[in-house]
């Protein structure tokens, strides 16, 4: 519509309650298919670099807080070794 | 007038027109027109003050009637406005039309050349000589009619695109309306109160965005783009896309989705001071209010879907992630350019520190803020702390009237500004304003009593902007530094917050919808209108107009009345049901015709098809826009390009090289880019040497190489072919044709020894006479240079051509 570069914070940026999340892996449980790793949205996940008992390098939070809680790793997973939680502390600031 | 009467020994007569003192300050009219009944086949010859007035006309038809007359030249301005004028009357004296001639003695004559009366004389004798000698080879001709679909293209949203669409709605004609975003609304749905009589914007605006979301004559495509046009007046196919929104028409405008998203971006329509998310509605009273995913930020990429929390929250499965883009094919017969303008960025202007210093903003953020629906619920809250600032200062033209930025007054931001004063005014009356002023423009109506109150109301206007802000590091008060121009002292004041008043500029994409419609722009880079003040909203190209700030910079009041203007003239032409197109098609003649197939391939509308079994070319009629650049192409004389035919230019040629060729510069100029430039040098008193002679062709791909190679062999000094820009063709890429002509020519120039600094090729749009004129200037030195042994070598090179 207007500018091509909108450079500010918005006003509303701490008001905006987006839900955090938590993201838990099981290392021992993962085989290394990488899906959660290449398919994660919002790129939250690395490979790690410690072996598990299976002898693969299962992935790693790579930056918690750019999780969506949009679940699809846990969709996605064959073995079920990952999934998210909301994060219950510091949600309750002011605003909506 | 009959054909046969035509076929008569010509009788023509000539009238010089003096336009008050306007040619006859500059040009000797009686010694133009007493030299003109010297020429072959005049019967009479006048000259009179007035020639467009009645009695002008008058006098012309009753000399056709009582002499006899079968052709007439008029030596006036340029055929471009009057042409018409003059054809018209003709037509009622029972003179076929096409047997009327311009000699443009004004614009490209007395207007340019102020300062040589006696040369300006002589060129006017030489363009009267060349119009006679046209005139006594035109032949009369009856136009075709064609039908013209009643319906209308709007491209664009705003506040004009809206007026236009429900205007041509309620007449009665079926209005397609493509805006390129989620919703229409355009630049008036984010301001917030309107200037002079402040009403609440989005308040009158939203019941006519919704009238256009109900309209039974309407088919509103937001989210769309046009991508194509083609055809001509009456008859356009229009290619748009209508982009997929992802949510249906089912979308309610619940908001439930909205809450569930998890990805946020900063939203485009508060620019930025408040936050959206990956599904949205731009704002409250979009039309269409159906929800929209910008799948640029969504999570699910193509081929992925890793997100359906909103799928999830809508209960009326809205949400439908296969929607594919959708192409469209439009059948409409005329067309309304309505595109707006954009904001000026003042990013690049340093000394403002905008992008370095939080409470810089500017007027389009100033609207948001003070906007009740805006991202501070209407609170005056400067960035950096969120606080009502105790003191503000706006500062105008920024990006307006200056060589950094644009040149023009963007005609709004003063009264704007104004505006602004009083909204804090009202509701904040000890913010202390101050208002830093080339000059205060408030011409219209209301808009002096709007500045006075602003002054009683303790506004403090200061003359001289400030060269320079500074920013108090620690309470991000701003310092602005600068001269009162009236007192002559410097200023260093300290404000809370700084609103810059930014100016309006062309859109940055206005070249696609350029090339789309075949447009020309100003300099400034506003659509053009066809003329400044008698077809105001007419563009240029038949059946297309222009409303709003696409034209130029202008306020709502100005852009709805534009709009509403625009849908007249577009309804005037739909009511009527037909268009006669000008008889400027070519004709074949078969017996010279060898089917090779050339004219073919260089028309640009595919108008001519090459039948080989049945051994004949065919034209297209209704297809051919009349270029002639296959008649320019065909070898074999086997195209007879009506109003335009070779033996006409040539005599053209001829009539103005009778006299010192060698002095003389020829020029060929198509008639909506060269010509029309040639017009705006002469309108804005542009001065250049006198020796070029202008021949007025519709495009330049009709010059036919061997115009030019004719008039070297009569020994001109030099040519000059000019056209459009290459891609702004009016005849879409005609003019492709005519650089590779030129090109081959130079070569050919080369090969025999002539000097190819002769011939010259200039790209100059309708508003750059100033390239006209300079090329003219250029030209000269050459001229100047030139030996009578060159000439030679040119007459010798071409003999015979
Ligand atoms: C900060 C500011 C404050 C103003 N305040 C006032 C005021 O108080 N009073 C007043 O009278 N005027 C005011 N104006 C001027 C007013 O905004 C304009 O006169 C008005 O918006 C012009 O309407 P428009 O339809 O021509 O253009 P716009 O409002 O710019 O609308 C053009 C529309 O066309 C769409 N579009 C553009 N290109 C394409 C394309 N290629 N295809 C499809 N769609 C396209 C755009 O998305 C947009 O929706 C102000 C302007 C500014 C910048
Ligand atoms: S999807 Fe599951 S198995 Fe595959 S890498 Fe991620 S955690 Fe391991
Ligand atoms: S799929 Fe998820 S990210 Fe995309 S729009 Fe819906 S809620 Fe937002
Ligand atoms: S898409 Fe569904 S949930 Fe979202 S606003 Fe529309 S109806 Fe409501
Ligand atoms: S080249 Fe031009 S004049 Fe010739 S048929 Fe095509 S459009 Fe008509």
């Amino acid at each position: 519509m207007v500018p091509r570069k909108l450079w500010r914070r918005p006003l509303d940026s701490e008001q905006i309650k987006l839900p955090k999340a938590e993201i838990h892996i099981i290392p021992d449980l993962c085989k290394g298919c990488d899906f959660c790793i290449e398919f994660c949205p919002r790129k939250a996940l690395e490979e790690s670099d410690k072996l598990n008992k299976r002898g693969v390098y299962p992935p790693k939070v790579a930056d918690e807080s750019k999780c969506t809680l949009c679940g699809f790793c846990t969709a996605i997973c064959p073995d079920f070794a990952i999934f998210t939680t909301e994060k219950k502390e510091e949600t309750s600031r002011n605003g909506r | 007038m009959t054909e046969k009467e035509a076929e008569e020994a010509p009788r023509i007569g000539v009238y010089v027109c003096h336009c008050g003192l306007n040619i006859a300050g500059t040009v000797n009219c009686e010694a133009v027109a007493r030299f003109a009944a010297t020429l072959p086949n005049v019967a009479i010859s006048k000259d009179d003050r007035y020639t467009c007035s009645d009695q002008g006309q008058e006098l012309i038809k009753n000399d056709i009637k009582e002499h006899n007359l079968n052709r007439v030249v008029v030596a006036s301005c340029s055929p471009r406005l009057h042409e018409s004028t003059f054809r018209k009357a003709c037509e009622d004296a029972g003179l076929n039309k096409y047997l009327f001639e311009m000699a443009n003695i004004r614009e490209q004559c007395s207007w340019v050349h102020i300062h040589d009366k006696e040369a300006a004389t002589e060129k006017a004798k030489d363009l009267v000589r060349a119009a006679v000698a046209k005139v006594a080879l035109l032949e009369p001709a009856i136009e075709t009619e064609v039908p013209i679909t009643r319906n209308a293209l709007v491209i664009g949203g705003g506040v004009a695109g809206i007026q236009s669409a429900l205007d041509l709605a309620d007449t009665g004609y079926k209005v397609y309306l493509v805006e390129k975003e989620p919703s229409i609304g355009g630049r008036m749905a984010q301001i917030d109160k309107t200037f002079p009589t402040m009403d609440c914007s989005i308040c009158i605006l939203a019941p006519k965005m919704s009238d256009v979301g109900h309209h039974p004559n309407i088919v509103l495509l937001a989210n769309s783009e046009v991508q194509e046009v083609k055809g001509y007046i009456g008859n356009f196919k229009a290619k748009v896309l209508k982009k997929p929104r992802y949510v249906t028409d089912e979308c309610s405008a619940c908001n439930d989705c909205t809450e569930v998203c998890p990805v946020t971006v900063p939203n485009e329509f508060d620019i930025g001071l408040a936050t959206r998310r990956a599904i949205y509605t731009p704002f409250a009273q979009a039309v269409p209010s159906t929800y929209i995913i910008d799948r640029g930020i969504c999570l699910n990429k193509e081929g992925i879907m890793a997100c359906d929390k909103c799928i999830q929250a809508c209960e009326r499965k809205a949400i439908d992630f296969d929607m594919e883009p959708e192409p469209l094919e439009l059948e409409v017969g005329t067309i309304i350019v309505a595109t707006g303008a954009e904001v000026y960025d003042p990013s690049s202007l340093t000394n403002y520190g905008y992008t370095r210093y939080q409470n810089v903003i500017t007027s389009l953020e100033f609207e948001r803020l003070i906007n009740a629906g805006g991202p501070s619920g209407g609170n005056l809250i400067r960035p950096s702390d969120r606080k009502i600032p105790e003191s503000v200062a706006f500062i105008q033209c920024v990006g307006s009237r200056s060589e950094r930025g644009n040149p023009y007054c963007s005609n709004v931001c003063c009264m704007n500004t104004i505006k602004d004063s009083l909204l804090i005014k009202e509701h904040w009356p000890d913010v202390e304003i101050h208002v830093f002023y080339v000059d205060i423009r408030a011409f219209g109506k209301g808009f002096e009593d709007l500045y006075t109150r602003a002054k009683e109301e303790g506004v403090i206007f200061t003359r001289g902007l400030p060269a320079e802000i500074v920013e108090d590091r620690k309470t991000h008060n701003l310092w602005l530094i600068g001269e009162n121009t009236l007192q002559k002292e410097l200023y260093k004041i300290n404000v809370g917050m700084t609103i810059l008043s930014i100016g309006i500029q062309p859109c940055h994409d206005s070249d696609t919808i350029q090339r789309l419609c075949t447009l020309s722009r100003t300099l400034d880079g506003f659509f053009m209108e066809a003329h400044p003040k008698l077809r105001p909203v007419d563009a240029p190209t038949g059946g297309i107009f222009l409303a709003g700030c696409a034209e130029s910079p202008k306020d709502i009041k100005d852009s709805v009345t534009q709009a509403s203007a625009a849908a007249a003239r577009a309804g005037i032409l739909m009511a009527q049901g037909k268009v006669s197109v000008e008889a400027i098609t070519p004709k074949t003649i078969p017996e010279n015709c060898q089917l090779c197939g050339l004219c073919a391939r260089v028309c640009p509308y595919n108008a001519i098809a090459v039948d080989k079994e049945r051994k004949l070319v065919e034209v297209a009629e209704a297809a051919c826009a009349g270029c002639g650049t296959c008649g320019a192409e065909c070898q074999f004389e086997a195209l007879h390009m009506r109003h335009f035919t070779d033996a006409q230019i040539m005599s053209q040629i001829d009539a103005l090289v009778e006299e010192a060729p060698d002095e003389k510069i020829i020029a060929f100029c198509c008639n909506w880019c060269a010509y029309a430039g040639a017009d705006f040098a002469g309108v804005s008193r542009m001065q250049y040497p006198p020796n070029v002679r202008i021949i007025r062709t519709m495009c330049s791909g009709r010059v036919s190489p061997k115009f030019v190679e004719h008039a070297l062999s009569r020994g001109v000094g030099a040519v000059l072919v000019a056209g459009c820009h290459p891609g702004d063709c009016h005849y879409i890429n005609a003019n492709i044709q005519t650089r590779k002509r030129v090109e081959k020519l130079w070569k050919k120039m080369d090969r025999l020894g002539v000097d190819k600094n002769r011939l010259q090729l200039l790209w100059a749009s309708a508003a750059e006479g100033e390239k006209v004129a300079s090329k003219a200037k250029e030209m000269q030195a050459t001229l100047k240079k030139l030996t009578p042994e060159e000439v030679e070598k040119g007459k010798q090179a071409f003999a015979g051509s």
